[in-house]
Order: structure tokens, then sequence, then C-alpha cells
């Protein structure tokens, strides 16, 4: 099973997260634990000890009243592993803490779509993702298919990205297509001759074969990371190493409206 | 459901034909088709004739077991007012043929609300943007004054995609039907995009309709994509958008932010570039 901590805050993006994650369950077994952060008020707090103890206690509280409505609302059919975790403090302090103390195989939270790549950039280099030690699965909607893709292209290290995300996703039931994007202005999106993908693209084939995997189909994609993100929607989720700037890939993640598995 | 289809003898309402009977059958509605001529004390025989035609199309996309609405052939056009004239026939649903003198837009408006239609459908010409026997400005009225729904078919071509745009406004059980018919009749995906004001204030509202929308598709079990925009990016994305899919966009309510954004410009600008069709949701 893998290990997954997901966070939720009482929003949009945490609503759709719990309900992908439920949906995953059944195709991934999953142990599911499920981290809220309360990022109170330093100045609020007075004292130290039993003082700081009771504020921490009271915010606390009120976070896991958070957490009991967005689980009673959102009723996913996906059994918690362990009782809700409750922070105090800084967000990514925290949940990195929690990465590292609980051997975590993956980390999981919601993140909703913007029009502007650069909000997806600034969220993804994000000292939390930085720091993970595992895979992050970026859910940005709640798409029910039976299908990934992996996402390759030059700059993907595909030995990487093949170990990684088969560590995740390899037992799954899942199938899964390769799609390698290379970037063209072009008027609408291009499929190449699979030769087009280069060596990269024979590595990720061979290092799957040498797993006993296959991918269902193997394309090339030349356009725009808007034409190619929008390809992309109909995946379950898209699985792509981490991408280090502000690169086409980056921009084809962003656009991408299926969720976004990264791996380092 | 009532349904009225503004129609004239072009070949841009002809066209529309096929997926009114698609709606038709599944929404069980009631229908109208309104036929306006300039002016007259008998109705135009072009116009009878086009209006006969296009309802026995309607019908025989139906097989006779099937078939909602009663038979025609023994119906005659009544006197309803000076220069109103009906036929109806009464089946398990209504259907109704109506021809009206005066200006086509007005008379579509005035139709809709006397009879309380939920949808008005219109067909219109691409030569010049999106016009009516020639008139740039029919569709484009009766979407922005319409009491009811209003879509707008240009193009009549499968679209992959429904985008459909939702703010502040009060988003009714028959809008949001009405975009899962559209999903059901053009077997699309359907994007939801949020729209968030520059004052944060009401983020929490809008991602709450999100998440009773999503909630309401899902159930339904189509699929439905979330994407969330600031204002001032509305009008850029919805007029790329129209470009492959089909734009719906909720303007209904006093708090309506689209209904400040999306002027008559920018209607008709929406109206121009769309290569599909336009709902414009109340």
């Amino acid at each position: 099973m893998l290990k997954t901590l997901l966070y939720i805050n009482e929003d949009l993006a945490s609503s759709i997260a719990l309900r992908y994650l439920a949906y995953l369950n059944k195709v991934v077994p999953i142990a599911l634990y499920v981290a809220h952060v309360e990022e109170a008020d330093e100045k609020e707090h007075a004292g130290t000890g039993w003082v700081r103890r009771a504020w921490e206690d009271g915010v606390a509280s009120n976070g896991k009243l958070l957490v009991d409505r967005m689980l009673r609302t959102e009723n996913i059919d996906c059994p918690l592993a362990g009782r809700p975790k409750i922070f105090v403090g800084d967000r990514e302090t925290e949940i990195i803490y929690e990465l590292r103390s609980g051997n975590y195989d993956l980390f999981a939270h919601g993140y909703l779509n913007t029009a502007d790549p650069d909000d997806f950039f600034s969220f993804i280099n994000s000292p939390l993702h930085a720091k993970a030690p595992c895979p992050v699965l970026v859910i940005k909607n709640l798409t029910v298919s039976k299908k990934y893709a992996l996402l390759c292209a030059d700059s993907v290290d595909s030995r990487k990205l093949v170990e990684k995300s088969m560590q995740i996703l390899g037992d799954s039931t899942f199938g899964f297509d390769i799609v390698f994007f290379k970037f063209k202005e072009n008027e609408q999106l291009v499929t190449l001759e699979r030769e087009e993908g280069g060596r990269n693209l024979v590595e990720a084939e061979t290092l799957l074969s040498g797993m006993g995997k296959t991918a269902e189909n193997v394309v090339v994609l030349s356009g725009t990371p808007e034409q190619v993100g929008d390809y992309l929607k109909d995946y379950a989720l898209v699985a792509s190493t981490f991408p280090g700037r502000k690169s086409m890939r980056m921009q084809t993640l962003a656009n991408s409206l299926a969720s976004v598995l990264l791996v380092r | 459901m009532k349904i009225l289809v503004a129609l004239d003898t072009k070949d841009y309402s002809r066209k529309i034909l096929k997926n009114v009977a698609r709606l038709a059958e599944n929404t069980l509605a009631d229908i109208i088709f309104l036929g306006v001529q300039e002016a007259g004390t008998n109705p135009a025989k072009s116009i009878e004739k086009a209006l006969l035609k296009y309802q026995q199309d309607v019908y025989s996309h139906f097989s006779p077991e099937e078939l909602p609405y009663a038979d025609f052939s023994s119906q005659k056009w009544k006197e309803k007012g000076p220069g109103d004239w009906i036929m109806t026939a009464r089946g398990m649903k209504e259907f109704c043929l109506r021809i009206r003198t005066g200006s086509v837009a007005k008379q579509t408006i005035a139709v809709a609300a006397e009879v309380g239609s939920d949808l008005i459908i219109i067909g219109c010409g691409s030569k010049f943007g999106c016009e009516w026997d020639g008139e740039m400005n029919v569709p484009l009225r009766i979407a922005k004054d319409a009491p009811c729904s209003v879509l707008v078919v240009k193009h009549v071509r499968k679209a992959g995609e429904i985008v459909s745009i939702l703010d502040q406004s009060v988003v009714s059980q028959d809008s949001l039907e009405m975009v899962n018919q559209l999903v059901t009749l053009y077997d699309a995906g359907l994007k939801i995009v949020g729209v968030k004001e520059k004052k944060g204030g009401k983020k929490d509202k809008i991602e709450k309709k999100m998440v009773d929308l999503l909630k309401y598709y899902n159930d339904l079990g189509i699929s439905a994509w979330i994407k969330l925009l600031e204002s001032k990016d509305v009008k850029d994305y919805v007029t790329q958008s129209s470009r492959k899919a089909i734009v719906a966009l909720w303007m209904g309510g006093k708090e309506s932010l689209l209904k400040k954004l999306f002027s008559r410009s920018m209607v008709d600008k929406l109206l121009e570039t769309t290569r599909s069709s336009l709902l414009i949701l109340r």
C-alpha cells in the first residue's frame, strides 16, 4: 500500500483532492493519512510553558473541527489509515517534518488551475516541494480515467521518470501512455513519427520493457504547451520529473487539467 | 421545459433542426417554432411553408410510438391577435407554430416572455460574423435581452468541449440541466471556469458553487474539469475558448460579474469569433 499524506484545507482544491484520492484508491491501494496545519498568528499568543500549550491546543482544536467538517461533507469512500494529523505552525515546515518522520511514499494536495503558468511554477518550486522526500501529487481535477500519461521530453531524465513513477504506479490497474512533448508553435497539435522522440524516448521504453511494462500508446506531440496541456486532460494523471525552471514542459504541466505526479 | 426556436427560411435555420429534435427528445420539451415577418395581414406563405417543413423534419426524428407530439395535419392557422398567428398540436407535449409581424428580436423576446420559455434557440449565418438574414443585430439583441437562456448556433458541428463560465450569479437547476443536455447532445467534456473578483472576499462563495457543480455533474457521470480565473483574464480566455468550444455564460442575477464584464460589444465579439455555439444561461 502506498503510504500517502494528503494535506487538506477547507477549500475547493482540498474537496477535489479528497474525492480524487478516493477514486485513486480503487486503482492504487493507498494507506491514506490526512493532515492540516493551523497557521496561527504568533502575535496572538503570549507566554510559555503551559500557557503556550493551552493556546496551541485551542488553535489545534479549530483545525480538528475544520478537518472533521471536510471529511463529513465529502464523505469519501476511502478509509483513513490513521487519525487526521493536526499541526500548529508554519504549514511548509510542519508538512516537511511530517513527511520525513512519517516515511511516506507520496505527498498529495489540491491545486486549482489558473490561467497563469507562473502561478504553477511558484507553487511547485516552493520550499515544501523542493524539500519533500517523496513524489508529489498535485491534484487539479477529478478526472475519472483508467489511464495515466508519462510525460517525456528532451529535458526529462527518463530513468528517474520511469523508476520513480513505477514505484508509485507500477502495481496499479492503470494502463498508461508515453507522451513525448516537442515544443513548436503550430496552429494545431501535430503527431510526429515515433523516431522523433529520439534517445530519451527509446531509453524510457527500454527501461519500461525491462520492468515488464508496456505503454498502450506512444505518441510524439509537436505543439504549444497549451495544446499539449489540453491533450492531456483526459488522463487520470500525468507523471513527469520536477521541472527545475520555467520551461515549455513546465508550462505544459501548468496547462494540464489532469493531475500531475512529480518525481525526482 | 419550454423551448422557443426562432426560425426563418435560410440555411442556418434549417441546419439547427437536428439538434433541436435531439434536445426535444432528451428533455421532452414543449416546442414553439416562431417565424417573424415584417408586416402583413396574413401569414406569409414562405414562412408558413418553412415552419411546417421544419415541424415535419423534427417529427421525422422520432419513431411513431415515441413521438410525444400530436399530429399537425388537421391543424389550421388561427389568428391570436393582429399580426399574430398560431397553430398548436397537443399530445403528451405541446408543439406550436407561430408567426408574428414586426422585428425579429423584439417578437422573439416578447413570445419568450409570454409563454415563459426556458430556452431560446436561434441559428445564425457566419459570413459576416453572426448575422440573421443579413442583420448583425438580431442574435446579439436576443442573447442580451431575452428573459431566459439563449443558445445561438452558428455552426452545427461537434464541439469537443463546453466551457461554462461561472461567477456570483444564481445558478438555477434548469440552467444546470441545460448544460447537462448540451454535454449529452455534443458528447462533449465540460470545463467549469470560476471567476473571482479582485476583492478576494467572495472567493469562498465561488469555490462553494464550483464544488456543488462538480458534485452535480460527477454524479451524472459527466467529466468536468475545474479552472479558476481572475476577472481580468476572463475576456481573453472566453474569446480564445469560443474558437473551439461552446461557451456557456451564466449571466443571471444582480450580482453577476459577467453581466458587467460582457458588455454588448463583448457578446457581439463572442458571437463573431465563435466557430460553434454560444449559450447564455439565465
